[in-house]
Order: C-alpha cells, then structure tokens, then sequence
C-alpha cells in the first residue's frame, strides 16, 4: 500500500487490515524461525552507545547473538564491526571560522546554537563530526504499546480507551512529539540527521499503516543505524513487518506476487532507473535503464514468502492461511508455502537456483543490490543532497560514492563497502561541503522541518512538537511521518525553473508555502508560539526563549549583527542589515513601554529568520 | 486582453513580470485589498473566457475497473481475467448508446453523460511515435522510439505531466502550453507543485484550498511605526538580486508570491457558505457538511470553480489548473468484501461526486461551455489482478474528459483486446502475460486535443508538444 496525494488536511486515514484465519500449526513454526535480528523497539537498552569507550558498534551488538549463534535460515546481518579505530577518539582540535561552523551545523545537525557554534569553533569540523558519531540520546518512547494489535476482545480496541486512542496507539503523532523533542534538544544531532536523510530514502508513512509502536520501531532502527552499514539498513528495511505492510511484501504470495515493494527496492532504495556512473552522471549521458520489467518480476518472486512476526491476535482470525496476524515489532519471518523456489536471475550476473528459501533469496538480493555500480551513487548523491547541497559536483559525488565502496574516508570507517560512517564523513568533510566561498549552484533550500527546529534551537527554545504536525507540518507539506507517498515529500530531482539545477525542498515550496513560511515565523515570534497543552504528555509548547539576546537590545546594531552571525554565519547583506536595524529601532521605551527590548529582539529575529539568506542554506 | 498567440515580446514581458520584484508592487500586496474580491465577479465578462483542469489522479488508477465493456463477449473475457476484482455488469452505470459501463462509484456523473458531455478516451498513454507489439519486442530497452522506464511511478508521471517520452525532461506541457500562449497568469494548482505546471522559466502557481490563509499574518494593514518599518525591512530583505541561484530563485518566487497574495487571497479565502446564495455553493452541496466539502479532491474542485467565476480578479482569458487526488496504488485492497467495496470504489466515489459538482457548478455560472476538465494518472494497471486482491503497474490507460464543449455521449479510442498476450499487451511470455496495454492513444495527442479546443494553433502545438509531428496527420482525438 502506498498513496500518492499532497495532503490536503485530510481525517486520519484508518488501515483496512488483512482480516482471516490462522493456522495454530504455521504459527508454532514461525515463531521457531522468528529467533534471529533485533526488534528495534523502543525500549530496547542501547548499551553499546551508551556506554561505550569509542565508537558505536551498534549494529554488532544488536546483532551479536544471530551472529554468534546462527540459525539455520537466518538471514546475513552484516559482519560484526572490527575493533573500532582509536584515531578517532584522540583526532586532535584543529579550531574553524564561525561562518564553517555555523555551515557545519546546518549541513549536520538540526541548527545552530550559540553553544554548539563556539564548540565547533573550538574543535573543528572533523573533531566535531568524530565526537558526534559517538554521541547519543535520541529515541522514540512515546504512545502505544503493541497492544492495539493484540486484541482478541470482540470489541473495538479503543472502546474505553478514550478521545485520543487513535493518536496515541495508532498514528505517528507521538513520534513526530519525539522526533521535535529530540532534534530541538538532544545532543546526538548528526545521528538524527543522518536518520532523517535515511527515512526519507526508505519511506514508510503512517498514511497507510497504523501501528504506533511499530512506526516507531522502524524509525528507531534508523536511528540504530545510521552509522551503521548500508546493507544492514536495507536488511533491517527489507525485513520490517512496517515496510512489509507499506508496500505489500508482507504475506506476498508466490501464486502471483504483487510486484510493490520489489519495484521500490530497486528504484527507490539502491539502484534507481537509470545506469550512474560512480560520480553520479548518468551512464552514457541519457537514461539507461538499470533494469527492465522481468528483473522486478525476478526480484518479486525472490522477495515472496515472508510474514508479520508472531505476537498479533484479533478475535476474527488472521488471513491469510498460513500467515501471522498483524504485528509490527520484530523481523517478518519466512513462510515456505509462500516462498517461491525457481531460479532466478538477479542483477549483476547473480542467481538464485532452484529450491533457494526465503531467507537465502533476501541474502542474495542484498549482495546483488550492494554490488551494483550505480548503488554508491545513487545513494551517496542523495545523503549530499539531504545533509549538503542540491547540486554537488561530480567530483564531489564521486569522493562520497568511493567512500561508500570503500568503506573508508580519512579516518573514518571501517573499510566494508556500504560503511556510513565513512560515508557520512565524506559527505561533511568534503572540500565542496567546507569551501569558505560556496559557488553560484551551491546550497539547498531548507526543509520546513529544519526551519521549525532552526529557529527553535538558534532562539533558546523548547517544543514537544505538537505545534508541528497537524498544524505546521500540513501547512508546509512535511508532517513527518506521514509523506504522501514512498516517494516522499519531494522528488531528488525536482527542477528549479530559470535554471539548469535540481532543488528537492522546491518540490515543496511554492507561493503558498513562501508566505506560511514567513507565517511561521511570526507565529514563534509575535503569536509566541504555543502554550503547554495538558493533552499532551509532558508538554513543552512550541517556544521559544529571548531573554539571552535581551541584553544587547539597546544596541540594535549589535543585536541584528548577534542573531546573523548566529543563523547566517555572516552579517546580512549592507541594505538588507540597515533595513533590519532601523525596523529593530522602532520600538522604544516611549511607544512600547519596558517590554521594548523584548520586542525589538523579537523584531530582530524575524527579519533574521525571514530572510533568503537563512531560508536557503549554503 | 492578451492575443493567445503573444508576441515574443509579450512573452518576456510576462517573464519579467514574475520574476522581477517591484516595491511598489509588494506593498499593495502586503496591505488590505479590501472587500471587492469576496463580491461574485459582476464585471465585464470576458469573452472568449477558456480553462482546463487537470486533474492528475496519483498511483495510477485501475482505468480496466473505471469504465467496463457490457457487451456479452468482451464483459465475460474481463469478468473471467479479473476474477474477484470483477465488477458485477448490473452494478454499471449504464453508458446509454454504448457497450461500456461506469463503476459504480461514478454513478454521479450520469447526468453528464445524459447532457452528452461526458467522454471516455481509450487506451491513452506516453509515446513517442505509434507502436505496434512488435515494435516494442523487437526493439531494444534503451531505444528512443519506447517510452523510458515504463511502469516506474514517478518516472511515468513525469512523462504523463510533461507530454515527453523522455524522464529527463524538466518543463510540464501545462507550463509549456501557459508559456508559449502567454497565459497572464502560470498554471494555478490547488493540488501541490506537480512538474505539470513547470515551464523553463516559471512555477504553477500554488493556492491553498478553501478558507486557507494566502497573505502575510500580521502585516495586513499596519500603522503602528514598528509593524511599518518590519514590513519594509521585509521589502528590503526581498529586493535585488543574488548571485546564488537558488538563493535568487527563492527571491523571486518570494516577490511573486506577495504579488498574487495581493489580488488572490481574499478569493482563495471564500469556503461554503461565506457568500449568501452562491451558485457554486448549492452546486456543491451534495458534498459539503457544515460548510465544509468532505473530500480533498472536492475543495480543491470548489476553489477552482470559484478562480473561474471571478476570472476578471483571477485575470487573463486563458486559464490552466491542476488539482490531484492520491491514493490509486492498488496494490492490495483494491477490493474489500466484494468488488464494489475497498480502496478503489472509495476512491472513485469521491472523484465522480466532486466532477460532477464541479460540472453542475459551471453550468449554474453560465460558464460550462468555457470549462474542460480531463484527468490523467501514473499509468494503468495490469488487467490481470495479483494474489493481493490489487493490480500492478501498466502503461496505457482510460481517461475522462467533461464539460460543456465536449462531444460527449460516445467513446474514444479503442478498448484493448482483453487478452492476456493478446495484440495489445506487451507481454507475450507466460510470465509476462498480465495485460499492461500498449497505448494506441499518446499523451501528446490527447494534449493536443485539450489545447487545440484553448486555441492553440498547429505550430503552437508543435512547440507545446515537440512529438507530436511524429503522429502524422492524427494530431487530435475529436472529444472536444
């Protein structure tokens, strides 16, 4: 299932599940298979990041125990990581110019803050981004438990459970209150990034699929690895009962599979359509096509025979024969009789013979996915695209791509091909990502999500996120976790007219959202925000906090020149700064009284925040 | 009133209009426009007055269960391929004087229909020149004469939006068509940034839907010396230019955006009930539930009923829009219980009701035969359904064209032969035999023939669509 709409404040769309029977005899048996992988959920301990000495070894020890004890069918998680290199510990300080430091926090975590401006000065960009993959914190805890699919009352589960039943078991609506909580506050900022760039690449939506505990498992295992390898992301992917369920591969039968999530792996998640070169260009300079229609039929039949994990029940059964109930916490578990066992041919010369299982087919289509060409760069190009700029040079994609294959990048990674750190790193550390005078293409327009969490954190803020979902993130087309579709809020390659340039935010931005844009950052500073909201739990309200920049309001000068080099990194353009500084001047003691500081802080950051410079970063 | 066939210099003009920024301009449009634009458009009428609609029905919707052959021999074939996803010949909306019927869900558009001004178009699809079966297997993936990446979702809307055959293409021939008749305003969509309204130079326009805030909060009309001098350090912020392109493309479109928030936004602000006795209104009431209309693809319909009526605000006497609905990827659940419920029948239920509110409110403004409304999609979907209860991607499929100029009553184009491997499908292996159709029917002829009825001329329309040539002398369908 997948949907393709804008929305337009549409009601909360139910899931239709899959009603019918199970057979308690398949259900022993899967649950025997289900022993191997990580639920991700949120209350899984993350020892190894918490306590760990130097690098995250997340995907090690998540997945420790299928390693070091394989099951018969298990499906390959990626090899343990080797004893993490010390280098990165002890990289030295090697101190930057507030306008890189400020780039680095707007290419690598959710906005610039006084506090994290004058650490990256301190230490510089690699230091920084050395510390940052270590760093922790970020997890989605919020709403349901995985109650809502085991309810084997005849019943309606949410009767007796009150008005916010739907929000807080079945939509997203507690994630996107953990997602803004973290991203305003949390220290491990470059690992939510990374995650947001990765959620938007691997798209599921609680459009189509209900189950809060289950989304927000899915998210967590980004968050798990996102500096983990590429190929235990799309393991991980692959297996989610969440994406199962968004794109029909759950319960694909071998009779006649529907081709959805097939199709998507290979278009969306690894290859894409046309033939890259590895420094992103396209192959031949037109479109070649990667694949054609028999390899998705190749890859649909490959990737049958898998089910939810056990755990769901309903009090009508489970449909169909042979399947589990819906259940969305865990690794989907293979089903023979669902699994088709022909040979057959996979990209890059791979194959699969006859009598292969499910779980040997999922192996095999993962190697052929990591093994091809264009996967470096087609994956590489878009995390630039997420973290950097919209239009990198060749070069630039190259460098990435090969970190990519590598695994290696400086000192970073651990030298296996998909490695993310190594990529992340040669995203951020790259010579076009730090040149001091960025070209006429360089730069991206800033996601709705980074303008509400830039002003938020720049401006001393807090928000528990509620604001930002059903009001703003509709408003401005990115409430988070609910994309339209598997294509997300935008297209990489939207195109940006009057120019040879891509510019994805644009797919997004139009006369409507100009305005709300300016909107929204009048509603954090003349409508300040929003107040706590007691149906909330733990509120914060959307807000933001002035009094630090209150000291230097009889200075407007001074102020307008603060809040720039804050957000901007640079001042603002002559005209453009004696404009703001002669708005900020208007309000006095006379005509506003003693809140006049206040105000002309509030005047100031408007200007600030409003203006092209800071919407659109480079 | 602008020629449809500008001058090059009226082009530019146009160009310049939308992209450089007046200060004079942004403070009209950042102050109070008064109450004017709620009045209904009592004006001059403009004569000649043309607009299509667009609407683009995302995911690519099930044309085989959207409109169904009754005769005998061929409903037996679908019933037989199509199984559980069949829908039953009694439940069709009958389509008098042809062998085809409705789904059910579309039973509102039966008055259309009974004014014969209702047209399905067969087998449509992306193309660069004719393609027989044996073409297509017998050239090679990456020939040009195939449309590339066939069955990909975004890859085929691209060349469905864009009338291309290529996926690189950038410009969306609603866009192409606004710029090369040099429309006042660029395609207006109340249904997100499609590339169906991109042109080299410009983006559609788009508007919220009904009741929504287009306009600046807090700077409606100020006074107060502070409110005065933010919005002119707002002025000042937007002024000029910049040597970053994107930097200076957020600029202008900046600068446009003030500039039509300034003349649209108290007209975009009108929902239901706003104005006492709109014909618009009681034409949508079938829908609407304490003044709001239910489904998205409702309001956004209602909002450009009103952008048509009070096209002397809107300006220009050309006008294209593009509104959407989402939802038409099928895979599973296509079919609930039965065949006439699930996704599908939902889905189509609230198309065919808000078309034919959109159809009955231009008919109460005098303004039907003034209006086309035509709807495309991703592609269709395999005539032969998966084990999911749903269908997979395909290619070719039916569309609907309604209005007041369309020569309704009748069908378009030919239904495929409904045979698995048959003529038409382009699978002949028993693997691939799922009944993706080749289209008989091109995009671009399908544009050609929405355009040519707005005026545009032969040449025009080889610029518009730049393959058309390749279709020799059968430039258009004939359906409106």
């Amino acid at each position: 299932m997948k949907t393709f709409s804008l929305r337009f404040h549409g009601g909360p769309l139910t899931n239709v599940g899959r009603h019918g029977h199970i057979s308690a005899l398949l259900l022993a048996s899967v649950v025997v298979m289900s022993g191997c992988g990580g639920g991700g959920d949120a209350t899984e301990p993350l020892a190894s990041l918490n306590s760990g000495p130097v690098l995250p070894a997340s995907i090690g020890a998540l997945e420790s125990e299928s390693v070091s004890k394989p099951k018969p069918q298990a499906v390959r998680a990626s090899k343990p990581a080797p004893a993490p290199k010390q280098i990165l510990a002890t990289m030295p300080s090697v101190g930057t110019t507030q306008r890189d430091a400020v780039r680095l926090a707007e290419q690598a975590s959710f906005g610039p803050t006084e506090a994290l401006v004058a650490t990256i000065r301190i230490q510089g960009t690699a230091k920084w981004v050395a510390d940052q993959l270590v760093a922790s914190g970020s997890r989605y805890t919020s709403g349901g438990s995985d109650a809502v699919h085991q309810n084997a009352a005849s019943g309606d589960f949410c009767n007796g459970r009150g008005s916010n039943c739907w929000r807080d078991w079945s939509s997203a609506t507690p994630l996107v209150w953990d997602f803004y909580r973290n991203a305003v506050q949390q220290p491990d900022q470059l690992r939510q990034r990374v995650a947001l760039a990765l959620q938007q690449i691997l798209v599921v939506s609680n459009l189509e699929v209900s189950g809060t505990y289950g989304l927000r498992g899915y998210q967590n295992t980004l968050l798990d690895n996102a500096f983990g390898n590429y190929r235990e992301v799309l393991r991980k992917m692959a297996l989610s009962p969440v994406m199962g369920d968004y794109l029909d591969n759950v319960n694909n039968d071998k009779s006649a599979p529907n081709e959805n999530f097939a199709r998507e792996l290979l278009q969306l998640f690894s290859v894409g359509t046309c033939q890259l070169n590895t420094d992103g260009s396209l192959k031949g300079g037109s479109c070649l096509p990667t694949y054609d229609n028999a390899t998705v039929r190749d890859y649909a039949y490959a990737l049958t025979g898998w089910t939810y994990p056990a755990g769901g029940r309903t009090s009508y059964g489970c449909w169909p024969r042979g399947a589990n109930c819906t259940y969305l916490q865990g690794d989907m578990v293979p089903v023979a009789a669902f699994h088709d066992t022909q040979a057959r041919t996979l990209l890059g010369g791979a194959s699969l013979p006859v009598g292969h299982t499910a779980p040997a087919a999922l192996n095999a289509v993962l190697d052929s996915l990591m093994a091809h060409p264009s996967t470096a760069p087609f994956i590489g190009k878009q995390l630039i695209q997420h973290l950097v700029t919209s239009n990198p040079s060749p070069a630039y994609v190259r460098r990435v791509a090969t970190a990519f294959n590598t695994g290696q990048s400086g000192a970073f990674g651990m030298g296996q091909r998909g490695d993310l750190q190594a990529t992340v790193a040669a995203v951020l550390l790259d010579p076009e990502a730090r040149a001091p005078a960025p070209g006429a293409s360089a730069g991206r327009l800033r996601e709705p999500v980074q303008l509400f969490t830039g002003m938020l954190r720049a401006l001393n803020g807090r928000s528990d996120g509620d604001a930002l979902g059903w009001w703003w993130g509709e408003e401005l087309r990115q409430h988070m976790f609910r994309s339209p579709s598997v294509f997300n809020f935008y297209p990489p390659d939207y195109p940006l007219p009057g120019t040879e340039l891509v510019a994805p935010a644009f797919g997004i931005h139009n006369a409507n959202a100009a305005l709300q844009r300016v909107n929204f950052v009048n509603y954090l500073l003349f409508w300040n925000g929003s107040a706590p909201d007691a149906n909330v739990p733990n509120a914060l309200g959307t807000r933001v906090n002035l009094s630090a920049f209150t000291a230097d309001a009889d200075d407007p000068a001074r102020l307008v020149e603060r809040l720039s080099l804050l957000a901007l990194g640079e001042p603002l353009p002559t005209a453009s700064r004696n404009a703001v500084i002669q708005a900020v001047s208007a309000y006095t003691q006379q005509n506003n009284g003693n809140g006049y500081r206040t105000s002309r802080v509030r005047q100031a950051a408007y200007l600030v925040f409003a203006s092209p410079q800071y919407q659109v970063a480079r | 009133m602008k020629s449809i066939a500008p001058s090059l210099a009226a082009v530019e003009l146009n160009r310049r209009r939308w992209l450089q920024f007046s200060g004079a301009t942004l403070a009209g449009a950042l102050g109070a426009t008064g109450l004017s634009a709620l009045m209904p458009a009592t004006a001059q009428a403009q004569s000649g007055y043309k607009a299509l609609v667009c609407v683009f029905l995302y995911g690519g919707n099930d044309g085989c269960n959207t409109i169904v052959p009754t005769d005998t021999t061929r409903y037996s074939q679908y019933a037989s391929v199509r199984g559980a996803l069949a829908l039953p010949r009694s439940s069709l909306v009958n389509l008098s004087g042809t062998d085809f019927g409705l789904h059910p869900s579309l039973a509102a558009l039966s008055g259309a229909w009974a004014d014969r001004k209702l047209a399905p178009v067969f087998n449509v699809g992306p193309l660069n020149r004719p393609l027989t079966k044996a073409d297509y297997r017998a050239l090679a993936n990456t020939d040009l004469r195939i449309p590339q990446n066939l069955f990909s979702h975004s890859d085929q809307q691209v060349l469905w939006e864009a009338a291309s055959s290529t996926v690189v293409e950038r410009t969306g021939w609603g866009g192409r068509a606004a710029a090369t008749l040099g429309t006042v305003n660029p395609v207006i969509s109340v249904g997100g940034n499609g590339r169906f309204g991109l042109s080299a130079l410009q983006t559609p326009l788009v508007l919220p839907e009904p009741g929504g805030t287009f306009g600046l909060n807090g700077l409606e009309n100020p006074t107060w010396l502070p409110d005065v001098q933010r919005k002119r350090a707002l002025e000042a912020l937007y002024a000029g230019s910049d040597s970053n392109q994107l930097l200076n493309s957020y600029l202008s479109q900046q600068r446009a955006a003030f500039e039509m928030s300034a003349r649209l936004g108290n007209l975009v602000k009108v929902k239901p009930g706003d104005v006492a006795g709109s014909a618009i209104d009681l034409a949508f009431a079938p829908i609407t539930t304490n003044g709001r209309i239910n489904t998205p693809i409702g309001r956004q319909l209602y909002q450009v009923a009103k952008l048509v009526q009070d096209r002397v605000t809107v300006q220009g006497d050309r006008q294209i829009f593009f509104a959407q609905q989402g939802g038409f990827d099928n895979h599973s659940g296509q079919i609930a219980a039965n065949s006439l419920e699930g996704d599908h029948a939902r889905l189509l239920k609230a198309l065919g009701d808000a078309m034919a509110c959109f159809y009955n409110a231009m008919k109460a403004v005098g303004l039907s035969d003034s209006v086309t409304l035509f709807t495309q999609s991703d592609f269709g979907r395999t005539f032969k359904p998966n084990s999911s209860s749903g269908t997979d991607h395909a290619w070719g499929n039916h569309q609907l064209v309604l209005g007041g100029a369309v020569q309704g009553g009748t069908t378009y184009g030919a239904l495929p032969e409904l045979v698995l491997g048959g003529p038409d499908d382009v699978g002949q292996d028993s693997w691939e035999r799922h009944g993706r159709w080749i289209p008989k029917l091109s995009v671009d002829q399908y544009a050609a023939t929405l355009l040519g009825w707005m005026g545009a001329s032969d040449s025009q329309l080889n610029t518009i669509l730049p393959n058309l040539p390749n279709f020799g002398s059968n430039r258009r369908i004939g359906f409106v």
